[in-house]
């Protein structure tokens, strides 16, 4: 192997690394806030260090890659994509944390009616799907599966545009749980946020392998492309 | 008249004077030869290379002053060559840039263009006198290895020279000594221009009377050479004696002989070409 | 320790102060690059490890060079045999006019080894580690001047190594070639680094980026500049290092 596949497949390595941990991390966060376990939420919060430590390894990593070894063509974009990759995994790293420090807030199990009522574990599955699905296209690079995602982000953007809503009948039909209700509406905006992450990244993969830019096209046109 | 066509005349005017100095050459060679061949090559037969000289020219023959010949030449070739080339090489190889071998680097040039016959009167003195070695080939071979010296010391100087600097280093790189470098790179990569520069040499001693007369290449001498102490003729002065002879018997043996005898020097430098085509071929830099 | 070190060394051709103290020291297995533009010093100081300079007229050293810890210019060692444990690599490829195979064992025939088996295995194994065995193993007696400029250079390469030296030095040994052969001579050496301390000038910035661990920027005589090559690309500590680095000048 020359020296630049090398560090390209050392690079991809670590992305997976870290793909699978922040996958892990986001799983871990919602099984802690729907079962109230929070040692596992502590953990989650401890983690995030390692998070962040890959974050700035693979920034290293790529800038030097760059810097020295002149990656033309499909290693020059496999590079940019996970540069950004790099970046919005960090995010939903942070959102996870965020999320499992809610649970450490609200100090007690959230009402199974509530999430119910939210479809908060429609939500929950959809998005540990979305993440395992865009980390397996890029492990294997398959643009296929990266591109299913963004069919299943717009349940995602379903359930957020209707939270709202939902959150208010809530706390009509259970005023003792507002803090409670309140608490989920934010978990499921970060969740919608982890969805729009997955896509970039999934966007990120398809200009890797297809050289094409679907940022900022309607998420329709992306189902067809 | 425009310049461009002043420029072409001046073109064509030198091609044609080019290609009238070229025919004078060869119109000479050619005539030299047509005189020559008509007049000796019907007296070349077994019996005249075969024959010693004698008093009555159609019983005289070439046999001793070819043996002669080439006992001198193979003499001469065994002294000179050895001598020059190691002085050649030491003088290219070894010697540290200054006055001393500018000295010898002038000297040497110089002898190159000292006449023949100078050669002839010191060698009679230093070789045949003082050395007693009398008239003998050795006598002759000597003088004549000085002769030729510097033109085996020159063109050896310049093969060694040839031989580019990079092909050195790399033997350097490796490890090897000077002598190593010089035996296993450069002397094989300048051998052709060695070559090429003895049989140069030895293509000039050849022609070379007037040294052999004064040393004492003897111009009737009827019997073979048997040892390097012997007396000895060459076929130049055997030339030169039967040409000066009145009887008209000899004027032909006297061509025959040059017939032979350029024979001889065809074949010299054909070979000096052969070798030195082999050699450069196989050794592109 | 350092396997190759050079401590305040100055070289002078005759009056011309060409290597101003320079100081540096290399690790073993490592691939060191010395950049800088033309005649800034890094051929000769190269030239300076295995005493190539004393084939020049009117050279002085001041200094200390050091190969494994021992003083190459003050103790008394034998230069040839010190030239045998370094092997060179040059800018033009020199191969000898002989076979490929004559060309590979050379240094070993000036050694005295003349064991045929021996021999052979030596041949068959370097040019398998110069990755020219494949291209060449069905006509060793070929002439190697008959073989491509990158095979040639490939084929010096395979001489040098043949006498299994700890340390290669190589002048720009890919700037002859054309970029196909400079990538393989490239690849070549990324391999060859975990056998061999390599040190190699090049006027190729990229490809010293490419190649080398550390990478020494020499300017006008003096060492500007000695440093990781990720760190020497990226975020180089002297502004002069970065000039020559984004092209400003040299």
């Amino acid at each position: 192997m020359t020296h630049l596949e090398e560090e390209l497949h050392k690079l991809r390595g670590e992305m997976i690394e870290m793909a699978n941990l922040v996958t892990s991390q986001i799983e871990k966060s919602l099984t802690a806030l729907v079962g109230e376990d929070v040692d596992l939420a502590r953990e989650v919060i401890f983690n995030e260090k390692r998070v962040n430590a890959f974050e700035l390894s693979v920034d290293k990593d790529c800038e030097n890659i760059l810097a020295l070894l002149n990656p033309f063509a499909s290693d020059m974009r496999f590079v940019f994509a996970t540069l950004k990759i790099n970046t919005n995994f960090e995010r939903i790293g942070d959102n996870a944390e965020g999320i499992a420090k809610y649970l450490l807030q609200s100090g007690k199990r959230f009402d199974e009616e509530l999430l119910a009522d939210c479809r908060f574990h429609e939500m929950a599955d959809t998005v540990k799907d979305m993440l395992r699905a865009v980390t397996k296209a890029y492990e294997d690079n398959d643009a296929k599966l990266a591109r299913t995602v963004f069919k299943q982000d717009m349940i995602l953007d379903e359930i957020n545009k209707a939270s709202t809503d939902n959150i208010v009948l809530y706390i009509n039909k259970r005023p003792e749980n507002i803090y409670q209700a309140l608490y989920l509406l934010t978990v499921i905006r970060k969740l919608e946020r982890v969805g729009d992450h997955i896509t970039n990244i999934a966007e990120e993969i398809i200009f890797h392998l297809e050289a094409k830019v679907l940022k900022h096209i309607k998420k329709i046109a992306k189902e067809d492309e | 008249m425009s310049n461009s066509q002043l420029n072409r005349l001046k073109d064509l005017a030198f091609k044609i004077f080019a290609i009238f100095c070229t025919s004078v050459g060869l119109i000479v060679l050619v005539v030299l030869l047509y005189v020559v061949i008509s007049q000796g090559l019907s007296r070349i037969d077994w019996d005249f290379i075969t024959n010693l000289p004698s008093r009555s020219a159609e019983r005289s023959g070439i046999y001793t002053a070819l043996f002669g010949m080439i006992w001198v030449l193979v003499l001469t070739i065994l002294i000179s060559f050895p001598v020059g080339v190691c002085a050649g090489i030491y003088l290219q190889e070894y010697g540290k840039k200054g006055f001393l071998t500018n000295f010898i680097e002038i000297n040497i040039s110089n002898l190159a263009g000292v006449p023949s016959i100078i050669y002839g009167i010191l060698g009679l003195e230093l070789f045949g006198r003082l050395l007693h070695l009398g008239n003998s080939i050795l006598a002759g071979s000597l003088t004549l290895s000085l002769l030729i010296l510097p033109l085996i010391i020159v063109s050896t100087r310049e093969a060694v020279k040839a031989v580019p600097k990079s092909l050195r280093e790399a033997s350097y790189g490796l490890g090897a000594t000077k002598w190593q470098t010089i035996w296993n790179v450069v002397l094989p990569s300048s051998f052709g221009g060695i070559m090429t520069g003895l049989i140069l040499a030895i293509s000039r001693a050849i022609g070379e009377t007037a040294p052999l007369i004064v040393v004492g290449a003897l111009v009737y001498v009827p019997f073979v050479p048997s040892s390097p102490m012997d007396e000895f003729t060459v076929l130049p002065s055997q030339i030169f004696n039967w040409v000066t002879r009145p009887q008209a018997g000899f004027v032909t043996n006297a061509a025959a002989a040059i017939i032979i005898l350029l024979t001889f020097t065809f074949m010299m430098n054909g070979i000096a070409v052969i070798i030195r085509n082999r050699f450069n071929k196989k050794t592109k830099f | 320790m350092f396997k190759l070190e050079a401590r305040n060394v100055n070289l002078y051709y005759g009056e011309k102060h060409a290597l101003k103290n320079i100081s540096i020291g290399i690790d073993p297995n490592t691939v060191t690059a010395f950049i800088g533009p033309s005649g800034c010093g890094k051929s000769t100081f190269l030239r300076c490890f295995n005493r190539m300079n004393d084939l020049i007229d009117n050279v002085k050293i001041t200094g200390d060079i050091l190969i494994d810890g021992k003083n190459v210019y003050k103790s008394k060692i034998d230069v040839d045999e010190h030239r045998k444990k370094i092997g060179m690599v040059f800018q033009k490829p020199n191969p000898f006019p002989k076979s490929i195979y004559e060309n590979v064992i050379y240094g070993l025939r000036i050694n005295g080894i003349n064991n045929k088996q021996v021999l052979d295995e030596t041949v068959e194994r370097s040019l398998k580690q110069a990755a020219l065995w494949e291209e060449v193993k069905d006509d060793l007696k070929k002439s190697a001047l008959s073989l491509s400029g990158g095979q040639q250079q490939r084929l010096c390469i395979a001489r040098a190594m043949a006498v299994e030296p700890s340390v290669i030095l190589m002048d720009e040994p890919a700037s002859a070639l054309d970029p196909i052969s400079t990538s393989k001579i490239e690849d070549l050496i990324y391999e060859l680094k975990s056998k061999y301390t390599i040190v190699i000038v090049t006027h190729n910035m990229q490809q010293a980026a490419r190649i080398s661990d550390k990478t020494a920027f020499f300017y006008l005589g003096e060492l500007i500049e000695y440093n990781q090559t990720a760190t020497m690309f990226t975020n180089p500590d002297k502004e002069q290092t970065q000039n020559y680095i984004t092209g400003r000048f040299g």
